[in-house]
């Protein structure tokens, strides 16, 4: 690993995201200071400021590039619990575009801006805290997640001029229907529990420390709030849970994502389907759990609004992040998660037999376990990372899915890579603490006997 | 290669205080970059901010690059570039070997062919590390990739690989000793030139402590020029015992038979046993020197020279003892051993001999090349890719290309990763060349040698390369050769690559992309070319649709300009029967309308009135635009020169216009008054029927000045 830049003075607060576009030539940031700015690469390989605007009216959470074949176009979602699109026009066009421009998002232009607001998307009742267009095959359609435990799913209805965006989907993803596979949950669960070699004699452990240092970072939160008894009711739910959602990249299986909200510690991978989503398989990532507390099918009868009754279960945590990896040809997918428990899980998930539809996937509810086991979707944990020692807030991969980055509250960026017998190692790490001596010994991150 | 753990600067915490920084509610995050193998990596707020989250930070925000990989410099570019040469013809024989014959090991004239090109590779490594050397480069760390040290270790070994598993044909079961032996005075040369150059000038250099160490190393090294040499300075050696023996032992070590000198294995044998025989007569002479001889009252001349004919013996014991007494390794003992031991010792003996040579003398797990050259001399194949991977990503992929070729690693495909051991180190060195972007066509040659997944991989890093269709059109002489139908600059490359490899469907993206940015910059035209290119029927459907909105909202000479440019591929589409599709005739209509602005701008009325009947007349009108194009009639109806339109065609206007009152009465104003509403800029509906009342009114006012003069065509 190598520092090859830095960029100073990036915005006034902290920064909440940053993405890349998809020649990794721009890079979208956004802050709590409300603003998004695009920053371009140059032939010197100096990273410029090439717009800056302010896109809310709370801190932004997250921001998506559309594929390009769409035009230049940034979603950005918000605490102030919308999702905005932008689009980035020459400037020729703007003067007479934001004048003629009819629909019902309200232009306006920031002078500092090329880049103009074209549609808002308000339908969520909590923050919205992902957002992430559909790959590109499927047309212009974005995923929000919000922390009203809602995944929408919006599509473009007017193209060139991107100002009509129609809500197609909304569903409450503690709750949503389970799909073909009726085993799945025991499945899925055991073989969780059968993770590979990691750490699992340290779990408990390592369990009782986070805990302990949970409660001492919201009592800090809370005491560095001047109205902290105001905020402890939502805020320490807004605080404990995660809102997070990947899609699968591949054409093949349709539109599927990996979602999960709130404290409820599983990621559910729901297929999208104009006539009924339905929820594939659930990664359960906490060993603690039994297969009814997370069963897709039972908690939606809970309000989902009222977490008290999930986040008072000391067994699980957050999951704070999902990363669905590109499967580029493998026979089956990869999905990454990072939580509050401070792992790092890379879960194999095998799609069901070709020939789902969704009419016998209702009946196989019914008939339970006579259906084949070719046509559910199974997941197996291949990998368990603790080294973050603390909460992890992000994981992502990169365009091949052959690295893994995860980003812990112990100070560190770490890269995971598979080894040639498909073992998953660490593969590096980056912090920003201030070194203690010139030369850091190689060994204290890396297991070189691999 | 960088280290593993690293620190950015300037630093946002004190060493070991993170925790102070999470307690204040800030963490890190990063962001992996899809140009290069980087990552962006930054400060983050830990808890949501609350709504009376006044504060902000006084601090400022910086974000952080790092990226994996070094990004090679220019010597190394070099030599990967030039690398990539032999790897595809490598590629291209064994295409050529699988397709003529079943198994193609036993077929010599191809293993010669591999010989052949290992052999290059390792002469490109042997240069590039000369290169390297050369003391007017800028000095590299030692830990750098382009470091003359780098280059030296994979020439050690990759030039050991081809000694061991790439003998010429009919040497496979040859002795290997002499071959083993070039390589280790090649690459590790013991004793140094320097001691025997200090030595040769002393009178009595017996009397020197570095004598007899580097005379017994020149012997062990079989290097006979400097052993006779240094033998013969002997016979000045005050003993006379010493000297008969010195002199015994001189043509002994001269003699001593190279495999090189004979035609058959067998004679060779045959000349050393009887070479073996002398050497143990000597030995028998050396055993009656009595003991109060064997000393000159300075060292005991005796002991060392029986180390010598010790080894001359071939026994190992003495051998193994010599090597640690000289701090030499288990590559010296092995050589040695094939040297002195069993000098008839082929490859797949070797093996054995090494593993338990290395069992006593391990090698240093510190080292990967001490490692791999361990792992060589084993013939332990996974464990040689594990170490050279560690060496050089580099040297593993291009071992793992030759070794699944000639059968030394399994080439069935590892049923969890789905792909092979060759593949999965290819594709490594793939991912590490990925962290220089200006390598796209390197990185992707080699993931396109994988099978499935290399090749999807690669789609991946293809449909991100950078177009820059900006700069290119920035350049006249560039941008006229685009006009003329040509995919220029780094399209045209990415194109003949999607070609080469069959990559349609990255192809037809990429076109995709190019049209959407060129559609942005207003470039219709070409636009229009990359979609039809990439059959992307949708994509230009909405160029067309962009072009129509030219007209409303950059008004009637900015729409002709931009339709016109798409003129020359509706003529070209239009002969494609098989496109079909309400799109074809909203393009044919885009252009059609555009003609006629152009000819009422040129004032040729009659044309003009007769394209734009024809729009009506082929109906190719989206109907919201017929109000529009009924509005533009009602000049030529009132030009009074010349009736411009058959009463026919008047007919048919009036028709049209009829519909849209009705139509609109009935409340389907939408489809069609909207887009008459966009262009007069008016508030509504009731506006927009005023206009086109007006057109009723010429249309009346044609009629009556027909029907009066008579003058009507038709």
């Amino acid at each position: 690993m190598i520092q090859t830049g830095l960029i100073q003075n990036v915005h006034g607060d902290l920064v909440t995201d940053a993405c890349y576009d998809f020649y990794g030539l721009r890079l979208a940031t956004c802050s709590l200071d409300q603003r998004i700015k695009v920053w371009q690469l140059d032939e010197n390989n100096t990273w410029n400021v090439e717009d800056d605007w302010k896109a809310h009216d709370a801190a932004v959470s997250k921001l998506s590039w559309a594929h390009p074949e769409f035009g230049s176009i940034i979603a950005s979602a918000s605490f102030d619990r919308t999702v905005k699109i932008w689009e980035q026009s020459t400037a020729q066009a703007d003067a007479q575009q934001s004048n003629n421009v009819n629909g019902s998002a309200q232009i306006h232009v920031p002078i500092t801006s090329r880049w103009i607001e074209r549609a808002v998307l308000s339908d969520a009742k909590g923050t919205v805290r992902a957002v992430e267009f559909v790959p590109h095959h499927f047309g212009l359609k974005l995923a929000t997640i919000s922390t009203d435990n809602m995944l929408r799913i919006y599509e473009c209805v007017e193209q060139p001029s991107l100002v009509s965006w129609q809500l197609t989907e909304e569903l409450d993803v503690l709750s949503i229907a389970a799909g073909p596979s009726p085993g799945y949950l025991s499945r899925a669960h055991t073989m969780a529990l059968a993770t590979p070699t990691q750490t699992s004699a340290t779990l408990e452990g390592a369990s009782a420390t986070l805990v302990a240092q949970a409660l001492q970072q919201s009592q800090n939160a809370a005491a560095g709030t001047p109205n902290s008894q105001a905020r402890a009711g939502l805020g320490n739910r807004e605080a404990d849970g995660g809102w997070c959602l990947s899609w699968c990249k591949d054409k093949y299986w349709g539109e599927v994502i990996a979602a999960g909200c709130g404290t409820t510690g599983v990621i559910k991978i729901i297929q999208i389907n104009a006539r009924r989503s339905s929820t594939l398989l659930t990664l359960s990532s906490s060993p603690t759990t039994d297969a009814s507390t997370s069963s897709s099918t039972h908690v939606g009868t809970t309000d989902p609004t009222d977490s008290r009754t999930s986040s008072s279960s000391a067994s699980t945590y957050a999951i704070t992040s999902v990363a669905w990896a590109p499967s580029c040809g493998r026979s089956y997918h990869l999905v990454a998660t990072g939580g509050r428990d401070g792992h790092v899980r890379i879960w194999k998930v095998k799609p069901g037999s070709e020939d789902i539809d969704t009419e016998n996937v209702a009946m196989g509810m019914s008939t339970g376990e006579s259906e084949s086991d070719d046509s559910k979707w199974t997941a197996v944990a291949v990998a368990d990372f603790d080294q973050h020692k603390s909460a992890v807030g992000r994981v992502e991969w990169n365009i091949t899915g052959t690295i893994l980055s995860s980003a812990g509250n112990d100070g560190r960026i770490r890269l995971w890579k598979a080894t040639s017998g498909n073992v998953w190692r660490p593969a590096g790490s980056v912090g920003v603490e201030q070194t203690e001596e010139p030369t850091q010994p190689n060994s204290k991150d890396v297991d070189m006997d691999a | 290669m960088g280290t593993d753990y690293l620190n950015l600067v300037p630093h946002l915490v004190e060493a070991g205080k993170f925790q102070d920084f999470v307690n204040a509610g800030q963490t890190l995050s990063s962001v992996l970059s899809p140009l290069d193998n980087s990552l962006a990596i930054y400060a983050t707020n830990l808890n949501p901010p609350t709504a009376d989250d006044g504060h902000t930070l006084e601090d400022e925000q910086s974000l952080y690059i790092a990226s994996l990989d070094n990004a090679p410099s220019s010597g190394r570019r070099l030599f990967l570039t030039d690398t990539l040469q032999i790897f595809t013809t490598m590629r291209q024989l064994k295409q050529d070997a699988t397709s003529k014959v079943i198994h193609w090991t036993s077929d010599s004239e191809i293993l010669i062919h591999i010989r052949k090109l290992s052999i290059d590779y390792s002469n490109f490594i042997e240069s590039h590390w000369v290169d390297a050397s050369t003391p007017a480069l800028p000095p590299e760390t030692s830990s750098s990739q382009s470091s003359s040290e780098h280059f030296r270790k994979l020439y050690t070994c990759f030039s050991l690989f081809v000694c061991l598993f790439l003998p010429e044909p009919g040497d496979e079961r040859a002795p290997v000793g002499e071959t083993l032996m070039v390589w280790l005075n090649t690459h590790f040369i013991e004793p140094s030139t320097e001691e025997g150059v200090q030595l040769s000038a002393l009178d009595r250099p017996w009397e020197d402590e570095l004598f007899w160490p580097y005379l017994t190393r020149a012997i062990l090294r079989g290097l006979s020029k400097a052993s006779v040499f240094f033998l013969g300075v002997l016979e000045k050696h005050p003993s006379e015992k010493l000297q008969t023996i010195t002199s015994t032992l001189i043509p002994l070590v001269e003699s001593q038979p190279s495999l090189v000198d004979f035609k058959a294995e067998s004679d060779f044998a045959f000349a050393f046993r009887r070479w073996r025989e002398k050497v143990k007569a000597l030995r028998i002479d050396m055993d009656r020197v009595p003991e109060v001889d064997r000393s000159d009252g300075f060292d005991n001349w005796w002991d060392k020279l029986s180390d010598i004919v010790g080894i001359l013996e071939g026994r190992h014991d003495v051998i193994q003892r010599i090597c640690e007494d000289m701090g030499a390794d288990w590559k010296e003992v092995c050589v040695a051993w094939c040297t002195f031991v069993d000098p008839r010792m082929r490859r797949d003996e070797l093996f054995e001999v090494a593993a338990s040579v290395i069992a006593d003398m391990p090698p240093d797990p510190t080292d990967p090349e001490d490692m791999l050259h361990a792992s060589l001399f084993t013939a332990n194949h996974t464990e040689t890719l594990h170490h050279a991977h560690q060496l050089d990503s580099w040297l593993s992929a291009h071992l793992a290309d030759i070794m699944e070729f000639i059968d030394l690693i399994d080439s069935t495909v590892d049923e969890e990763s789905e792909i092979s051991i060759r593949d999965h180190y290819v594709l490594s060195y793939a991912d590490h060349l990925h962290s220089d972007p200006a390598l796209w066509r390197v990185t992707v040659d080699y993931m396109y040698s994988c099978g499935e997944i290399g090749q999807k991989r690669a789609d991946e890093v293809l449909l991100r390369v950078p177009l820059k269709l900006h700069q290119q059109n920035s350049n006249l002489m560039v941008d006229s050769r685009i006009r003329a139908g040509d995919i220029v600059g780094v399209l045209k490359d990415v194109n003949k690559t999607c070609f080469e490899y069959k990559r349609e469907h990255v192809r037809r993206t990429v076109c995709r992309i190019a049209a959407q940015t060129l559609v942005s910059e207003k470039d219709y035209g070409l636009a229009v070319s990359y979609c039809t290119s990439a059959e992307d029927w949708r994509g230009l459907a909405r160029i067309v649709d962009r072009v129509l909105d030219e007209y409303i909202t950059s008004g009637p000479r900015k729409f002709t300009q931009y339709a016109l440019a798409i003129a020359p591929s509706v003529q070209e589409l239009r002969l494609q029967s098989a496109i079909q599709g309400v799109f074809v005739h909203r393009l044919i209509f885009a252009v059609r309308y555009a003609r006629f602005h152009e000819l009422v701008d040129k004032q040729e009325y009659e044309d003009a009135a007769a394209d734009l009947l024809a729009i009506f007349i082929e109906d190719v009108a989206p109907t919201s635009w017929w109000a529009v194009v009924l509005c533009d009639a009602t000049k030529l109806l009132r030009y009074t020169p010349v009736a411009l339109f058959p009463s026919s065609g008047a007919s048919l206007l009036l028709q049209k216009l009829e519909e849209i009152f009705v139509r609109t009465s009935q409340g389907a104003s939408d489809d069609y008054l909207a887009v008459l509403i966009r262009v007069l800029g008016c508030r509504g509906e009731k506006e927009a029927l005023e206009r086109l009342k007006t057109v009723r009114l010429a249309l009346a006012q044609y009629f009556s000045r027909s029907l009066v003069s008579g003058l009507g065509r038709g």
